[in-house]
């Protein structure tokens, strides 16, 4: 199912630039699988047929599968569709800039998710969460999660803590402890981890706050949805060799986050999904291993 | 100037500890008191502001100033704290601006809450200048004007009965509690950090007991004698931060802000921390002071010069952090920013005092 496509005008060429990458995307090569992501800082290759992009996304947010979410089950979730109530979402993180994009996620994602959960009531509320969750921030946010008990958190996290660049093994374990926390009290996660930007590929302590965040997604059973994987990926394929500092990273940083709503949708649809399939517990798909391409 | 007091000390303490604590990370956060107890120096800073409103609002020979003057009085404060919180909001912004274009990082835009700023600037603008829109580590100096704001009213009461503005005061802190009230963040969803109508209590604590006690020596009876009582709690405070305990806000009953340590709301737990504090430090000051003179005159001087300090404080701090985020960090680094940042502290209230004293330049 196709999502409204809301760019702003000045976002066209980049989309008909998009769905020519995706037309003639068969010989392109696949990228290579990355155990941990410690990217270069290079154009990644379009997708190929075999791992083309997500087609339920709109064209400008296709990401290939892999590159996008881990699953796991969602039973909050799941027990609100059952008894026919409204799902209660709470959308906890920071907010990347993009013209507009702000005000508008929260909707956005309550949009998408209604639109891909039929007959569902979905009630989302966003909270800014100040602070690093290594200090402070994390107790924080269980006031949230006590003042509105959602069925369901989406939390993009690592921001702030990387950018106050905390102890990881400060941040690991608080992150770790506040996810068991929400756990503990029958509420769903679904993590998000920080978003992609091309100065700080080859930032060794950033890389690592994002496996950090993949790894407790994987470690607590939560899905995950690869914010900055799918920004990367849509980096290179938005790659038009731009130069100026103002140019290509401060759009991206737009496309990422009007993207987000769709690839968190995604991912909570599908995780929703995959339970009824009576599937495994363990993530169906793993972080930063692609799924078969061929 | 008037000379080093306890008051100015004290605040010039939590200026310094302020300072520190919002650059998140640095290795000497560790070492400030915030760290080891329930409560942290913005209550401090607060109590520390309604004090000094008693004072302020009196003549030396302890007359009440006219109605009033006093209305006026702290109309003109409300009103230089909105400035310099619209300055400092400014340049944060400016500087996360800055920065992210010379290292090329969209990330540092998303710095607390500035991202809002940056992708909604028409909603934003407006925020701003309501004061609904904070960033993080920017939240004291919206409090601080609407505390100021709504000051004349207790202070009009204070002076008909203590009583009554006592009982106002808690009577609207405990409804802002058990109905979790608190003002509205716009453009993001959300409420304010720090909830004025839970802190206001603080503030009016103070300025009813800087009152109780210029009339009556009752007060410094009965805090010598709960002392004990005031370090107990210390150690009490001590022991549960360490040991990380602290209530599940989830399982604690109905209204569960009455048992939280909910800093948003200023939660019973840290009021109760608070005053165990200053019960247990009451007398540090008297002693400490002949023996650390230089450093105490030095925190004087930050405490004499708050707004000036706190303003440029949190910008040093901003500072501070995005130069720990573009250096890495490290050692070496968190000392050079302890440093500078509180040469620069120092220098901001020797300049402010130096100024006044200066007749003003004619133009």
């Amino acid at each position: 199912m196709a999502l409204p496509q809301t760019a702003p005008p000045g976002l066209r060429p980049l989309l008909v630039a998009a769905l020519l990458f995706a037309a003639a995307s068969a010989r392109a090569e696949e990228p290579a699988p990355q155990p941990v992501p410690r990217p270069a800082p290079t154009v990644i290759s379009p997708p190929t047929s075999a791992e083309a992009g997500d087609a339920s996304l709109s064209p400008e947010c296709r990401v290939p599968g892999s590159q996008l979410y881990t699953l796991a089950k969602l039973r909050a979730v799941k027990a609100a569709l059952k008894e026919k109530r409204p799902v209660r979402v709470l959308s906890i993180g920071g907010i990347s800039a993009g013209l507009g994009a702000s005000a508008t996620y929260p909707v956005k994602l309550e949009t998408a998710l209604e639109r891909s959960l039929p007959d569902v009531d979905v009630e989302v509320e966003a909270r800014g969460l100040q602070g690093e969750i290594a200090s402070g921030a994390a107790e924080r946010l269980r006031s949230m999660v006590a003042e509105l008990e959602p069925d369901l958190v989406v939390w993009q996290v690592g921001t702030h803590d990387a950018l106050a660049r905390v102890e990881l093994s400060a941040f690991s374990d608080a992150l770790d402890d506040t996810v068991r926390w929400i756990k503990s009290h029958d509420i769903d996660v679904v993590l998000v981890d920080p978003q992609y930007t091309a100065s700080l590929a080859d930032d060794a302590y950033y890389n690592d706050v994002v496996r950090t965040v993949r790894e407790i997604a994987a470690r607590e059973h939560v899905p995950l949805v690869q914010r900055y994987e799918a920004m990367r990926y849509l980096a290179g394929r938005a790659d038009k060799g731009e130069g100026h500092m103002l140019g290509r990273q401060f759009r991206l940083n737009d496309l990422g986050l009007r993207c987000m709503a769709e690839h968190v949708t995604r991912a909570i649809t599908l995780s929703l999904l995959q339970q009824e399939g009576g599937s495994r517990e363990a993530p169906a798909q793993q972080a930063g291993q692609p799924a078969p391409s061929r | 100037m008037r000379d080093p007091n306890a008051i100015d000390f004290w605040r010039g303490l939590a200026l310094v500890t302020i300072f520190i604590n919002h650059v998140p990370g640095n290795t000497f956060e560790r070492y400030t008191y915030s760290q080891y107890g329930i409560s942290d120096a913005a209550e401090l800073f607060v109590f520390l502001a309604g004090w000094s409103i008693g004072i302020a609002t009196r003549g030396r020979d302890g007359h009440p100033e006219p109605r009033g003057r006093t209305v006026i009085r702290l109309l003109s404060r409300t009103i230089e704290v909105y400035r310099a919180q619209l300055t400092v909001m400014l340049l944060a912004l400016a500087s996360i601006a800055g920065t992210a274009l010379v290292l090329d990082n969209p990330l540092i835009l998303e710095w607390h809450n500035a991202g809002t700023f940056f992708a909604d600037p028409i909603q934003t603008i407006v925020g701003v200048a309501l004061l609904t829109h904070q960033l993080g580590f920017f939240n004291i100096l919206p409090l601080y004007v609407v505390l100021l704001g709504i000051a004349p009213v207790f202070v009009l009461i204070a002076r008909e009965s203590r009583t009554a503005a006592l009982v106002f005061s808690g009577g609207l802190y405990l409804l802002s509690l058990i109905e979790e009230w608190n003002l509205p963040s716009w453009p993001g969803e959300g409420d304010w950090f720090f909830n004025p109508l839970c802190w206001q209590f603080l503030l009016v604590l103070g300025f009813v007991l800087q009152d109780w006690n210029r009339e009556s020596d009752t007060l410094a009876r009965w805090s010598r004698r709960l002392m004990p009582a005031g370090v107990a709690l210390v150690l009490f405070g001590i022991a549960l931060a360490v040991l990380e305990i602290r209530p599940d806000p989830l399982r604690v009953p109905e209204p569960r802000l009455l048992f939280t340590f909910d800093k948003t709301y200023l939660t019973p737990a840290r009021l109760i921390h608070f005053l165990g504090v200053l019960l247990a430090f009451r007398a540090v000051y008297g002693f400490l002071a002949p023996r650390i003179g230089p450093v105490a005159g030095y925190l004087a001087r930050l405490g004499r010069n708050s707004l000036a300090v706190f303003s440029m404080g949190s910008l040093l701090s901003l500072g501070g952090q995005l130069l720990r985020f573009w250096t890495g960090g490290g050692l070496l680094i968190d000392l050079t920013i302890l440093c500078l940042g509180l040469l620069a502290m120092g220098f901001t209230a020797w300049f402010v005092e130096w100024r006044s004293r200066k007749p003003r330049p004619r133009v």
